[in-house]
């Protein structure tokens, strides 16, 4: 029986259907609950929690901060505060941050915020595909990164808030929690627009909690699972795989994420 | 007994009416007596050009809508076809193109929100999930004498766009951007969705036969009606006048969208799970009235609605405002009584619709009726009461047409400098790249898409999980070709198309149209009407793949009347299609970044000293008239099929179509898709050859190609790695100008820095 994973659909969530189907296709069995399906999501027996993109209650107050504050939040915090890898994508991010999830130094409390991009010139949504890298303490900790290797790792974002801002205090411990880093294509740090899309600290891509099992990243994995999803023009190695071999449905960078949970979940 | 006609006139002017005095004088002799305010404007909205197509429909029997995988051709809320069978289970996708100018002129965040969120609940109502989006934008010059509002219509539109669109989560799957002077005082906002559908779960928007042997009930769902866009449809029907028309722009919502679409699912699912017989339809123009007197009509029933029951957002709305208003984010069912509790509890109960959106409720509103009377009631009393067959019935004109000003010649003197001409072309606003407003659209939401704006000629997704078959989705239509051959701007928007979808080896198997033209009272705009028509029904006709001697159907469709400036000043005609491709194994679909130095660049269709309308005449030559390109029916069909059966085949590895600016211009693009490689065409320096816009495909093949190629294709280059296009004495160093060719439309129309 392959793992459950719990995919929360909140009013205004809208990348449900290609989370779970992303689970599906790396091993595991992705089961969407709506919000106030409280009873069926907390004794569904799942394995971990994603909570994926879209607009949450339409973005109410801050993006994310709606939905942080639901009932069925309350599960998701008791799950990952007792160890179940919980991932949260775009506004799932979003969602994890303003929970106090994440970072999560004291649980519950909201430490970081994920503010509006910062581009020359330009305000607002911003839609391209970008490179990440794992940094090699989130491979060692963090499921969601298990087989995320040190290459770069061509994502796709889409969000008008992605910028990761933490207090200047906490700057040292913000840094090591910023395991998920945009990058060149050859896999050089990003510091600047446009490599790095939004402007965040520490080029922060993903941000985990101390303990690892719970990651708040803005890139969407689910819209790289194949190698078909990739840009026929994108620089490196994956377009490359691409051009060669045209749009063909088999896995893609994005399916590492995926991989690595159900490898996680294998070994537990 | 004969009206008043002052009596009536004075109707017309105090109530804002759009109709002539000889229609409401019409409107008299049906009801026998002065009609009710809901009655007036009731029929005023099903009377508009809008509702009634009633300039137009005759004329639009011209098109070919019959084909053997059509199943449901124009006359529904949008159109649906038969695309793949997966696992046994047969699906059709469902097809819908509208307009939405005047609104997105007036107010065009707004305007264009409302646009996106308009199209894609004609595509819901049919039973399917939405899976894409199109639009297809047309702005006035941002750089000419009204430069600064083009601009910022340009930036609302978009923005519009993608709140609306990235929100609701259906992918964006690009459409095309022209700027032309002609549209300085009315922009064009032309919106396609597209959607899936099992074949066996198509729903109609009409309350089913059934419904005379049980009672069935009207269910109103989604957001409180209030008094926004009232009058809305009267407007898309009148010359833009922006004090009225502000009031009467509808306010979207695409977080309330969201949740109904779920919602929908869940009802629909349960609806055939109960196994009963139900109709489901959006509320669009005009609102409730039109939403429950078609339904009814359609269904050759009656049906008596209290708006007493109707969930409003505002206390003590008039009866013709509750009734006609066009409150976004509704859409009406009519099922059994007997289901309806289950239906209310879906959206009030599980999806927690009061919760999430004040005074968003499901309700039973009305009750069909087995004598065919549209009737309202409103605090006890009667609002309106109609025949119902009277109201859907319409009203037809024939409009006089008569042939228009002659275009001026081609000139005399034809300058050709390769090294000069093509940048100049490149960094115009007619040549540079759209990736400023595709950088906003989330293309990619659902997890589908395979080719995004950009990246070949069309979009492609694959819109059943796990299943290989790939829809291939382009909208065209040149304002250039249309303002000085009418009839060619239609063909030419059906075969750009075409050759689009063709481009990535998809075979095409069906089109939507929108007709965006001026006033049809004018004789010259109903003849450039005509010469439209024509031309996209000639183009359709030659243009069937799926089977022999069919044609491409035009399934789904809008006309928009009426744009033109305060002075009178009409568009361009502006005909626009969409056509929707199959590809079979989308694993086999080419975009058009170059693969591999060593290729050749075939070209497909001869060259032809065409130069009407083309970029080489505005940029290089500063010309305004000429002889537009001919569309070549049998060659463009011809064309097309070597093309699929060459992609098909593997042969392919890169495609682009050649439109504006030519073979130059294709090549350019392709060189301007790809990270690295260059092309060297054997071409000097000669304007018909680089510059010519005759239809035509590039191709990136393999060297071994060379014997087999048909009469209208020859070798006219290969691909080098050098990042540069060159030719025969010049060359120009493409690589260098990717920044500024990628930028300018930001910088013009974002940052506002001019050129």
């Amino acid at each position: 029986m392959k793992p459950r994973v719990a995919v929360v659909r909140f009013p205004g969530s809208n990348c449900e259907y290609e989370t779970a189907r992303a689970l599906d296709a790396c091993g595991l069995q992705g089961v969407i609950f709506n919000w106030n399906e409280l009873s069926g999501a907390a004794g569904s027996g799942s394995s971990a929690w994603v909570l994926p993109g879209g607009f949450s209650f339409q973005d109410r107050v801050r993006a994310g901060a709606v939905a942080a504050r639901e009932r069925i939040m309350d599960v998701v915090y008791g799950d990952a505060v007792s160890g179940k890898p919980v991932l949260g994508i775009c506004n799932g991010a979003q969602i994890l941050v303003e929970s106090g999830l994440v970072p999560g130094w004291r649980p519950g409390a909201v430490e970081a915020s994920l503010s509006g991009n910062l581009a020359p010139g330009r305000t607002g949504y911003l839609s391209r595909w970008i490179f990440v890298r794992a940094v090699p303490e989130g491979v060692d900790r963090c499921p969601w990164l298990a087989d995320a290797g040190e290459e770069p790792i061509p994502l796709p974002i889409a969000h008008a808030e992605g910028r990761f801002v933490f207090r200047s205090a906490d700057e040292q411990q913000a840094l090591e929690m910023s395991v998920l880093r945009y990058c060149s294509p050859e896999g050089a740090p990003a510091s600047d627009w446009p490599l790095n899309p939004n402007g965040s600290s520490f080029a922060a891509a993903g941000v985990m909690n101390p303990r690892g099992n719970v990651l708040a990243m803005m890139p969407h994995p689910e819209r790289a699972l194949n190698i078909h999803h990739v840009p026929p023009n994108l620089p490196g190695p994956w377009g490359e795989v691409r051009r060669n071999r045209g749009p063909v449905s088999e896995p893609g960078p994005g399916a590492s994420f995926f991989r690595g949970l159900a490898r996680y979940l294998e070994v537990q | 007994m004969k009206p008043d006609r002052n009596e009536l006139q004075a109707e017309i002017r105090n109530r804002g009416l759009s109709m002539t005095v000889d229609e409401a004088e019409r409107l008299h002799g049906i009801f026998g007596r002065m009609p009710s305010p809901l009655e007036f404007h009731l029929f005023d909205i099903m009377w508009s050009e809008h509702c009634s197509y009633k300039s137009s429909r005759k004329l639009l029997k011209k098109l070919p809508s019959r084909a053997s995988q059509v199943v449901i051709g124009p006359g529904e809320d949008a159109g649906v076809v038969r695309f793949c069978n997966h696992g046994g289970t047969d699906f059709d996708i469902v097809v819908a193109h509208e307009s939405h100018n005047h609104p997105s002129q007036v107010l065009p965040v707004e305007g264009a929100a409302t646009g996106v969120g308009g199209i894609v609940r004609d595509v819901y109502c049919m039973g399917a999930d939405v899976i894409g989006s199109l639009d297809l934008l047309r702005f006035g010059d941002p750089l000419g004498r009204f430069g600064e509002r083009c601009r910022g219509i340009a930036r609302g539109v978009v923005e519009g766009i993608w709140q609306y669109g990235n929100a609701l989560g259906v992918p964006n799957l690009g459409g095309d951007t022209e700027f032309h002077p002609g549209y300085d005082d009315n922009c064009l906002v032309n919106v396609v969705a597209l959607g899936i559908v099992r074949h066996d779960r198509v729903v109609h928007s009409y309350v089913p036969a059934e419904a005379r042997h049980e009672p069935y009930v009207f269910i109103l769902t989604g957001k409180p009606t209030d008094d926004t866009g009232f009058g809305g449809a009267t407007f898309a029907s009148a010359d833009l006048d922006g004090e009225l028309g502000m009031k009467s722009v509808q306010v979207a919502d695409p977080f309330l969208k969201r949740i109904l679409a779920q919602a929908n699912r869940d009802v629909l699912d349960y609806l055939f799970e109960e196994g009963v017989a139900f109709g489901f339809k959006d509320l669009g123009a005009g609102g409730i009235a039109c939403v429950t007197s078609e339904m009814a009509a359609h269904g050759g029933l009656g049906i008596h609605v209290n708006l007493d029951d109707v969930p409003v957002s505002i206390p003590g709305l008039p009866p013709e405002v509750a009734a006609c208003s066009e409150t976004q984010e509704r859409f009406g069912l009519a099922v059994p009584e007997r289901v309806a509790e289950g239906v209310l509890a879906i959206y009030n109960g599980k999806y927690e619709l009061p919760r999430l959106f004040p005074g968003a409720r499901a309700a039973v509103i009305g009750h069909f009726t087995q004598e065919p009377v549209y009737r309202v009631t409103h605090c006890g009393t009667q609002a309106a009461c109609a025949p119902a067959e009277a109201i859907t019935e319409g009203v037809f004109y024939d409009r006089p047409h008569e042939a228009g000003e002659v275009p001026i010649p081609d000139p005399v003197d034809m300058p050709c400098s390769p090294g000069k001409d093509i940048p100049e072309m490149l960094l115009s606003i007619g040549g540079c790249s759209r990736g400023a407003v595709w950088s906003y659209y989330d293309s990619e939401v659902r997890g589908a898409t395979v080719l995004r704006p950009g990246e070949a000629d069309s979009c492609v997704i694959l819109p059943v999980p796990g299943c290989p078959a790939g829809l291939a989705v382009s909208g065209d239509g040149n304002p250039w070709y249309g303002e000085l051959d009418p009839y060619q701007g239609g063909a030419h928007a059906v075969a750009e198309a075409v050759r689009n979808v063709v481009s990535v080896g998809a075979v095409p198997i069906c089109a939507t149209d929108c007709l965006n033209y001026g006033s049809p009272e004018s004789p010259a705009v109903m003849h450039q009407f005509h010469r439209g028509i024509e031309g996209i029904a000639d183009a359709c006709r030659h243009l069937g793949f799926v089977e022999p001697g069919e044609p491409l159907p035009i399934v789904s469709g809008n006309v928009s009347f009426y744009n033109q400036s305060s002075s009178g000043r009409s568009i361009p005609p502006s005909p626009i299609v969409a056509v929707f491709g199959r590809i079979d194994d989308c694993s086999n679909a080419v975009d058009m970044v170059l693969k591999k130095p060593g290729n050749v660049i075939v070209l497909l269709g001869p060259r032809h000293p065409e130069f009407g309308g083309s970029l080489y005449y505005r940029k290089v030559v500063g010309h305004a008239g000429g002889r537009v390109p001919l569309f070549r029916g049998p060659l463009e069909a011809e064309m097309a099929r070597w093309v699929i059966k060459k992609v098909r085949s593997g042969e392919v590895r890169g495609s682009h179509d050649i439109s504006i600016g030519g073979l130059a211009l294709a090549a350019a693009e392709m060189v301007l898709a790809s990270n690295g490689p260059g092309i060297v065409l054997e071409t000097g320096a000669d304007p018909v050859q680089l510059y010519s816009e005759t239809p035509g495909y590039l191709l990136e093949m393999d060297p071994s190609c060379g014997g087999s190629l048909p009469e209208y294709a020859r070798v006219v280059g290969r691909v080098t790695s050098d990042g540069r296009l060159s030719g025969s004495g010049w060359s120009v160093d493409i690589q260098d100008m990717r920044e500024r060719w990628a930028d300018l439309l930001a910088s013009i129309v974002w940052r506002e820095e001019g050129v």
